[in-house]
């Protein structure tokens, strides 16, 4: 079965129909071995493309791949192969309308024992949404629920981070991971160490064989496994168009919770999710949102209160802070802005603003200043 | 016959004094040049000859030898040419040695014995020990520039010929009307943007050389242009260098043959090695580099630029000249500018605004990778530059004019000449420590910042020149730096990978 993911343009359809043509992937494996293009079993399975095309490059492929080399390549690089219908195999997938076949795996598949929580979004993120992502992943896995997503950089890698910075902890849950491409080719590049922390902590999970380049096409293939894996689904922020409204959709097929965050109408990367409430998706505006919805109730209940992160002494703040604050408002601002707004000098402007910083009340992202939660209680 | 004359070569951006020396003695017509010629001087064999022939002079039909002293040293240029035919006219009875004697000769001959300028007559001229000088007219104003000389100007061989005998006067160059001052860019005309306002006055000050990053129509070129109408006159000794290096460059001089304005140079990046930092194959020129001492280098599209010459002006940026090193021998310049960068947060411009990034992580990784750290490091202002809002550019009503601003800067500049050094860029240990001292609630900022990350070790000593300058700006005059400036100093050195995109 591994084998025949191996050959070339094979997706999770040919798959199937290959394999229910032939009776068993042991069987179709030795078809396409002989090279028999007119086998009555080949013949039945029905191939969208360019059929001729595809089996020739089957049976090239096929005589050059030894299938006992290939699992043995994966047992050496720590790579479980879930198959559909065996232990282990994901419950969620079982009843799944497109179910992978097979599944390679780095990590604990009990991981998945947990309620889910994908989070997803644009990879083009903007600071709110990146830091939001990050503390929900934060929330979700403290209260006990795994946070489901695809490792690309964006939202993704922002859910995992903010899920890692808690996920060591023996009460939380592991973070999830379906990634497009084979499970030693890291991509991005650049998320190398995220990709070995989610298998240490968590699961890692891919539909393709070690090897498999990151394909155009194995994304929204991915997608689809992400939304058949979650409870539920929340965008975080998305572009009109872009992957995370493909998962999106495939969730609702599946009869997933869809959730978005809303965000600025100004802002490009909100625009995919706040036109997904108008299409009526519901609205999460705080991760009790998410909690309330969840089928099953996460082993370990929900505190309202944020404990991971460190309690600032409630200290009085003078009228030039508080002036600073309400000018920020909740979305980021440019220093530029905020002389603007105050009509302060800069040197007054940027030494209260310093202040802010360094009491937490305020952080930066980038080049955008964003008020804290936590200060609005002042 | 012997006969000697004074003149000079280039080298670089100095002139070297050189002899040439003429003997006509009897023997087969010959006209030789021995010490060194380069292919220019060599070629002064035919331009001498015809020159004097049309100046209806007699050639002597001897054998001519000429030998440039000293004859070691490698000479290029066509400024020999005059010394050459004065040298023969003197050596075949033309001319008395006593008419000559004294007086140097620079200038190139036409074949009708007309005389032109050559480059480099500010060097040159300097390096002549001769109270008095023989120039083309055009030259004059050129020579006149250092005041040392009595400089004598004429237009052809033969009016030269004839004032030495004295026979005819000296020629004097018309007074060309002053061409109308050149309209300088005015700060006024950047609306709102007041960080991006402050670090230009802060650079023009400090001489703290910026990078802006923004995207496309944020106004990074509009900013440039204007740092350097705020920069004040430049003084007498760097004035002559800027002059003599223009000059030695062949580029065109003000009318008062004084560089006294900064120089503004903006070379494009696709420029060569040799076109920025100096160099050529024989006439060692000086760059781009060089001609903006005294001012402002711009680099637009820094990240543009090909590495290896963006690595060859971290010599320049510490040591404020480059050396430049051919097979037959190494010439320094001086480097003395302001370097203003400007460039994109990644190839499509948009990252870190609110507008969408087109760029791939992986493009947007590469652009960053062009610029290396040690060169991001040597600026001491970094500023992301946003589009403006069109909102507040109607809203904001008139901003401070470069007349203003430049005050408060040559004010500022005034103090940092009493700490004994050009700019508050240049302060570095004790000198920093006795004019830039931290408070204790000042150290304790720049303790929180290194720890939130907000600075980096390397910058605390940045940070606190561009404090320094910021105090200066305001009239401060105590040497402990106040929170408020050390504060907006750190807003003014935003990190690289925040600015060029690398993190969102």
């Amino acid at each position: 079965m591994a084998a025949l993911l191996v050959l070339p343009a094979m997706g999770p359809h040919r798959l199937d129909q290959l394999v229910t043509a032939a009776g068993s992937a042991q069987a179709a494996w030795e078809l396409l071995r002989r090279g028999h293009s007119n086998h009555p079993d080949l013949a039945r399975a029905e191939l969208r493309g360019d059929r001729e095309k595809l089996l020739s490059g089957w049976f090239v492929a096929a005589r050059s791949i030894e299938p006992g080399e290939l699992l043995h390549r994966h047992q050496r690089h720590g790579v479980e192969l879930l198959v559909r219908g065996a232990a282990g195999y994901p419950l969620r997938l079982q009843e799944d309308p497109e179910p992978p076949a097979l599944l390679f795996a780095r990590g604990d598949p009990l991981a998945l024992a947990a309620p889910t929580v994908a989070i997803i979004g644009t990879r083009r993120a903007t600071p709110y949404g990146l830091k939001l992502a990050r503390s929900w992943a934060a929330e979700l896995t403290e209260a006990g629920v795994a946070v489901v997503s695809g490792l690309a950089s964006g939202i993704d890698h922002a859910a995992h981070e903010g899920a890692l910075t808690v996920a060591t902890a023996a009460w939380t849950a592991a973070p999830v991971a379906v990634v497009g491409s084979g499970l030693d080719v890291v991509y991005p590049r650049s998320s190398a160490r995220l990709w070995d922390r989610v298998a240490e902590v968590g699961l890692l999970l891919s539909e393709a064989p070690l090897g498999t380049r990151p394909e155009p096409w194995r994304f929204p293939a991915r997608n689809r496994i992400i939304a058949g894996l979650a409870d539920l689904v929340v965008v975080v922020e998305s572009h009109l168009q872009g992957g995370s409204l493909i998962t999106a959709e495939e969730a609702t097929a599946r009869n997933r919770g869809v959730f978005a965050v809303p965000g600025s109408v100004h802002s490009p990367a909100s625009a995919g999710t706040n036109r997904l409430i108008t299409e009526g998706s519901q609205v999460a505006t705080a991760v009790s949102d998410l909690l309330e919805a969840l089928p099953s109730r996460p082993v370990r209940p929900h505190r309202v209160t944020n404990s991971n992160r460190e309690k600032t002494k409630p200290v009085a703040l003078d009228f030039e802070q508080l002036r600073l604050l309400e000018v920020l408002g909740w979305e980021g601002a440019l220093l530029d802005d905020l002389v603007d707004r105050t009509g302060w000098s800069l040197e007054v402007t940027s030494a209260v603003l310093d202040e802010l910083l360094r009491r937490n009340l305020v952080t930066q992202s980038g080049l955008w200043f964003i008020q804290e939660r936590d200060s609005a209680s002042h | 016959m012997l006969a000697s004359i004074s003149s000079a070569v280039l080298r670089g951006v100095d002139g070297v004094p050189v002899t040439v020396e003429v003997h006509v003695a009897g023997g087969l017509p010959a006209f030789t040049v021995v010490g060194l010629p380069d292919a220019s001087c060599r070629e002064a064999r035919d331009r001498v000859r015809a020159a004097i022939l049309s100046s209806g002079f007699a050639w002597p039909m001897q054998r001519i030898t000429v030998n440039l002293a000293p004859s070691g040293l490698p000479k290029a240029g066509s400024g020999l040419d005059l010394p050459m035919a004065i040298g023969v006219l003197v050596a075949s009875g033309v001319l008395s040695a006593a008419a000559v004697a004294g007086t140097a000769f620079v200038g190139e001959l036409g074949l009708n014995g007309v005389l032109r300028a050559v480059t480099g007559t500010v060097p040159l001229v300097e390096a002549l020990v001769e109270d008095a000088v023989v120039v083309s007219l055009a030259a004059q104003a050129e020579a006149a520039v250092l005041g040392r000389h009595v400089v004598q100007a004429a237009s052809t061989l033969r009016a030269v010929v004839a004032a030495l005998r004295g026979e005819g006067a000296w020629e004097q160059a018309a007074a060309c009307a002053a061409p109308p001052p050149e309209a300088v860019a005015d700060l006024a005309d950047v609306r709102g943007q007041a960080l991006a306002r402050r670090a230009v006055e802060v650079a023009a000050a400090g001489g703290h050389h910026l990078l802006l990053v923004g995207p496309p129509g944020a106004g990074k070129t509009m900013l440039a242009e204007r740092l350097v109408g705020l920069l004040p006159e430049l003084s007498p000794e760097l004035a002559l260098e800027a002059t003599k290096v223009h000059s030695a460059a062949g580029e065109r001089l003000p009318p008062s043959g004084l560089v006294r304005r900064p120089p503004f140079r903006a070379p494009h990046h696709n420029a060569s090695m040799a076109a920025l930092v100096g160099g050529g194959s024989s006439w060692l020129r000086p760059g781009e580099i060089s001609l903006a001492t005294g001012g402002v280098l711009f680099l637009d599209e820094l990240a543009e630029f090909s590495p290896a010459v963006l690595d060859a002006l971290r010599q320049p940026l510490e040591e404020g000249r480059i050396r430049v090193a051919r097979a037959h021998g190494s010439v320094q310049f001086p480097a003395r500018f302001l370097l203003v960068a400007a460039s994109n947060p990644c190839p499509c411009g948009n990252a870190g605004t609110l507008s969408v990034c087109r760029c791939s992580e992986a493009t947007r990784r590469r652009y960053r990778r062009r610029l290396s750290a040690p060169l991001l490091d040597r600026f001491d202002l970094r500023l992301a530059v946003q589009r403006p809002d069109p909102d507040r550019l109607v809203r904001v009503g008139a901003e401070e004019g470069s007349a203003a601003v430049g005050q408060r800067v040559a004010q500022a500049r005034e103090l940092a000449a009493q700490r004994g050094v050009g700019a508050n860029r240049e302060l570095t240990g004790a000198l920093l420590d006795r004019h830039a001292a931290l408070s204790p609630s000042g150290r304790r900022m720049m303790i929180d910042a290194l720890r939130q990350q907000r600075l980096t070790a390397r910058g605390v000593d940045r940070v606190r020149r561009v404090a320094r300058t910021l105090a200066d700006l305001a009239g401060e005059s105590t040497t402990v730096l106040g929170e408020e400036h050390l504060s907006l100093a750190m807003h003014l050195r935003v990190d690289c990978d925040v600015l060029l995109g690398a993190e969102q």
